[in-house]
């Protein structure tokens, strides 16, 4: 009948009201405090989890950073940028609670002694607040900090938990800038914490839409027949934005749109996409599904780079009207830099159930419209019955909107109303807003309590970080070799991007979506 | 406009027969301006006069979360004569996203005499097709229960607090659930009541290091508001189904006893005061209390574990109102099976 003494590690009191793992007391320790992650997403995420009743109520927060200030400095800035980046209103009554388990930790990252007094005051807080000897370490800091913390957390015992409870570590992007350096990443982290302690952050696999992506593809018996080379010519995934580089240029410079969306992002969202189903629904079985496909990928070689990937670079223009400098005139980014802001791929996923269906990627900064999404482009009909003079068949385009006004749309082709036989495309869309009034959680709401419930299925695992950098080191490689190397193209802001980008659909008689 | 107006009356009235035709009249005069939305047909059924007003008023409020077609029907049995009467109205907000109104349409019948008897008739012929059908019945089930009305439910809502014969209810509403081929969901807002109570009271277990207190609890209180035994004691209900006690004493007292599967006895104490519904349930173990008390004047709980009279930490968790409307939309957000509240009414079914 009930689920009391049959199970000794389950709640028989949680049988029925929660259809997801229980997160854990603990403390969170951010490294990086004082940082814009910390400020705009870790703290107002952790507060609307209180809020809504979804954070046990014992957990505490340490913040450890360089800069000299007390718990109650502490509180009250993030008191500030709460009320501010907060998805919901700040009620006093609930902040105050939740401020009282927060706590401010003053440490320069490579001193030892730091470590030594954060072990010692987590114990502390473990016997005040009962958050049990669990601890997760939130890395929101460089990866050249990486090392230091690792090490550190190790030579103080933090790193392994006592009987029962457990320490993880959540790691946030980049994940490297090659696959040499994501290597040493991963060697670093490995040296102190297990890969199943690691969670490695793509905050995309949080939202709402992709994770709907899996009950798409595996919750509706239509589509799956027909996810496959037989019936699909192509698939595009773009995600633009408005925006400029703003206050990144100094990471920016060094990373270009290749390595800061496509590698982690856009690949996450194809491998959704285009994964077999998986067994269960257990983290490794999905993300086993995932690896393979980024190691389906077709490697380019230089001369394919030349063909299949195209960089370019946002040039004065307008956005909304309003007129923008070009990325080379922007603060702190070199007067000739050839970082590039904008990347269009053509890739082929070499397995049965993708055999030569081509895909393209698109990102790019300074584009008309903010958005992502996915569209799957089926096959056109055969024109046997309607290829009358004047009727051209649209494909059925099925569209997975990933923000904003996240949905799912069907294009299809209708007869027009009358007397003559005329076939235009209409569309049923459905739309998260319209149909469910609740608001979705935050991305790293979802993350930070999956985080907490030991559950890895939205983190990127060490082999799916690797396989994706073996298959973009190539391009980057070509793009920056001293000899023929494909040139940077240049699109003014305001545009959908190169013409050149154009060019790589066209030659197949294709174009890209209209957002 | 007044059909899609933000008022608390049933809207235009219209013929029965005429209903499609004169819906898809207030969608064409609007077009472009309003998206109509709508996942589930809720049909809402009540005896109480002035019902029609009153449940317009809480589906204007449950359609903001809940996109629905909403079928309200108002009937009065013991009216002599027949009487029939129908209105259209939508309930429109701004999506979240800020752009377009939304609106759920919301269909109106009185219903009086005889034919208050069709009411399977007139739901069924106005169900938005496809969608799961939620009927919120408000009131006393009459015996016996149509049949033909219970094969199309997908999701039964009711409040046993208002029942004056609880098991007479219940036994109907089982019955209704049997000749449905157990498809009907039974969705009582007397435990939807209890779910962030259950919720906080669950969390102090979430940890294995603290499950021993499960074979170690020796009382547990609960203070409830007059009027809400039965809330209380369907607590009392869900712990004991949870943990595998069963009731030894059953009388119809506000003191009674468990016993576990050892024979241990675990005592019950239900105290009556003014406040919330259920405003405080302690559990003991071992000298340690595990507290889960309303905050006075807020939606919050304040919950915190300690031995008595000791200073302990207290966090604060949603405790939730008892609106109907929040209960409804909680019961309509949460969606699955309730079998953990069969087990509990099962456990404490002679005492409520």
């Amino acid at each position: 009948m009930s689920q009391a003494n049959d199970h000794p590690n389950i709640n028989p009191l949680r049988e029925g009201l929660s259809t997801r793992a229980v997160p854990q007391p603990c403390s969170v320790v951010i490294f990086g405090a004082t940082g814009d992650l910390t400020h705009r997403k870790l703290i107002p995420a952790l507060y609307n989890l209180a809020a809504d009743g979804d954070l046990p109520p014992a957990v505490a927060v340490v913040g450890f950073a360089r800069r000299e200030k007390t718990d109650g400095d502490f509180r009250k800035e993030l008191e500030e940028s709460t009320r501010k980046f907060s998805r919901q209103p700040v009620r006093d009554e609930i902040w105050n609670t939740f401020a009282q388990a927060v706590y401010y930790h003053q440490s320069d990252f490579s001193d030892e002694a730091g470590y030594k007094s954060l072990a010692e005051r987590l114990d502390k807080i473990d016997t005040e607040r009962g958050t049990r000897g669990n601890r997760l370490f939130y890395f929101a800091v460089a990866p050249d900090q990486f090392e230091p913390i690792v090490k550190h957390l190790k030579a103080a015992g933090l790193n392994e938990a006592c009987e029962g409870s457990w320490a993880r570590v959540i790691v946030e992007k980049p994940f490297g800038t090659d696959l040499a350096s994501a290597r040493e990443l991963n060697r670093v982290v490995r040296s102190s914490f297990s890969e199943e302690q690691t969670y490695r952050i793509d905050h995309f696999l949080g939202k709402e839409t992709a994770q709907n992506i899996l009950v798409l593809r595996f919750a509706n018996a239509i589509f799956e027949p027909l996810w496959n080379a037989r019936y699909l010519d192509h698939v595009q995934i773009t995600a633009s934005e408005t925006l400029g580089v703003e206050g990144r240029a100094g990471y920016y410079e060094g990373a270009g749109a290749l390595r800061d969306m496509v590698q982690n992002h856009l690949l996450q969202l194809l491998c959704l996409i285009a994964m077999e189903p998986p067994t269960d629904l257990s983290a490794d079985s999905i993300r086993d599904e995932k690896v393979k496909v980024v190691r389906s990928l077709r490697r380019m070689t230089k001369e394919d780079v030349a063909i299949n990937a195209l960089r370019g670079q946002y040039a004065e223009g307008a956005i909304n009207g309003k007129p923008v400098v070009g990325y080379r005139a922007e603060q702190n980014v070199d007067p000739k830099s050839i970082t590039e802001t904008y990347v269009a791929l053509r890739l082929f996923i070499d397995n049965w159930r993708w055999s030569d269906v081509p895909i393209y990627l698109r990102v790019g900064k300074r584009l008309p419209k903010s958005g992502t999404e996915i569209s799957i482009h089926f096959k056109k009909a055969p024109l046997v019955l309607f290829n009358k003079e004047a009727t051209t068949l649209d494909q059925n385009v099925l569209v997975i909107r990933i923000q904003p006004d996240e949905g799912i749309s069907l294009r299809m082709q209708a007869k027009m109303p009358g007397t003559s036989f005329r076939i235009e495309p209409v569309k049923m869309d459905f739309h998260y807003g319209t149909s469910f009034g609740k608001a979705s959680p935050e991305a790293y709401e979802r993350l930070l309590l999956d985080a907490m419930s030991g559950d890895a299925t939205l983190f990127a695992r060490r082999d799916e970080v690797e396989e994706a950098w073996l298959f973009i080191d190539p391009i980057e490689q070509a793009w920056h070799s001293k000899k023929d190397a494909p040139p940077l193209c240049f699109y003014p802001s305001g545009s959908w991007g190169p013409e050149e980008a154009d060019e790589l659909l066209a030659r197949e008689g294709r174009i890209w979506r209209r957002l | 406009m007044p059909a899609t107006a933000e008022n608390y009356s049933p809207g235009l009235s219209v013929e029965v027969a005429k209903i499609d035709k004169e819906l898809k009249k207030l969608w064409a005069q609007n077009e472009g301006a309003l998206t109509r939305a709508s996942l589930i047909n809720l049909a809402v059924y009540s005896e109480a006069p002035g019902s029609l007003d009153k449940n317009t008023q809480l589906i204007s409020k449950i359609a903001r979360d809940h996109a629905c077609r909403a079928i309200v029907i108002g009937a009065d049995r013991n009216a002599t004569e027949n009487r029939v009467e129908a209105w259209i109205s939508a309930h429109c907000h701004v999506s979240r996203a800020g752009t377009k109104q939304i609106c759920s349409e919301q269909l109106s019948f009185l219903l009086e005499g005889p034919c208050a008897n069709l009411l399977p008739s007139i739901v069924f012929s106005h169900l938005d097709s496809d969608l799961p059908l939620h009927l919120w019945w408000q009131g006393e089930f009459h015996d016996p229960m149509d049949p033909q009305l219970w094969a199309w439910v997908d999701r039964l809502i009711y409040d046993s607090h208002d029942w004056e014969n609880f098991d007479a209810q219940m036994r109907l509403v089982e019955t209704a659930q049997h000749e449905a081929k157990e498809r009907v969901v039974l969705c009582d807002l007397n435990w939807t009541r209890l779910d962030k109570l259950r919720f906080a009271v669950a969390q102090f277990f979430d940890h294995p290091a603290s499950h021993h207190h499960f074979g170690t609890i020796e009382s547990a209180r609960i203070d409830f508001a007059p009027g809400f035994r039965s809330t209380a004691v369907l607590l009392a209900g869900w712990l004991g189904a949870q943990l595998n006690w069963k009731i030894e004493t059953a009388k119809r007292g506000n003191n009674f006893t468990f016993a576990d599967a050892n024979g241990r006895k675990i005592d019950i104490t239900l105290n009556e005061r003014d406040g919330e519904p259920v405003s405080q349930i302690v559990l003991t173990s071992k000298g340690i209390e595990f507290v889960v008390s309303h905050a006075k004047g807020a939606d919050l709980f304040e919950v915190w574990r300690g031995k008595a009279g000791e200073k302990c930490t207290h966090q604060l968790m949603p405790a939730g109102n008892n609106d109907p409307v929040m209960l409804v939309s909680d019961e309509l957000n949460r969606g699955g099976p309730h079998r953990v509240y069969l087990h509990a009414i099962n456990c404490v079914r002679e005492l409520l």
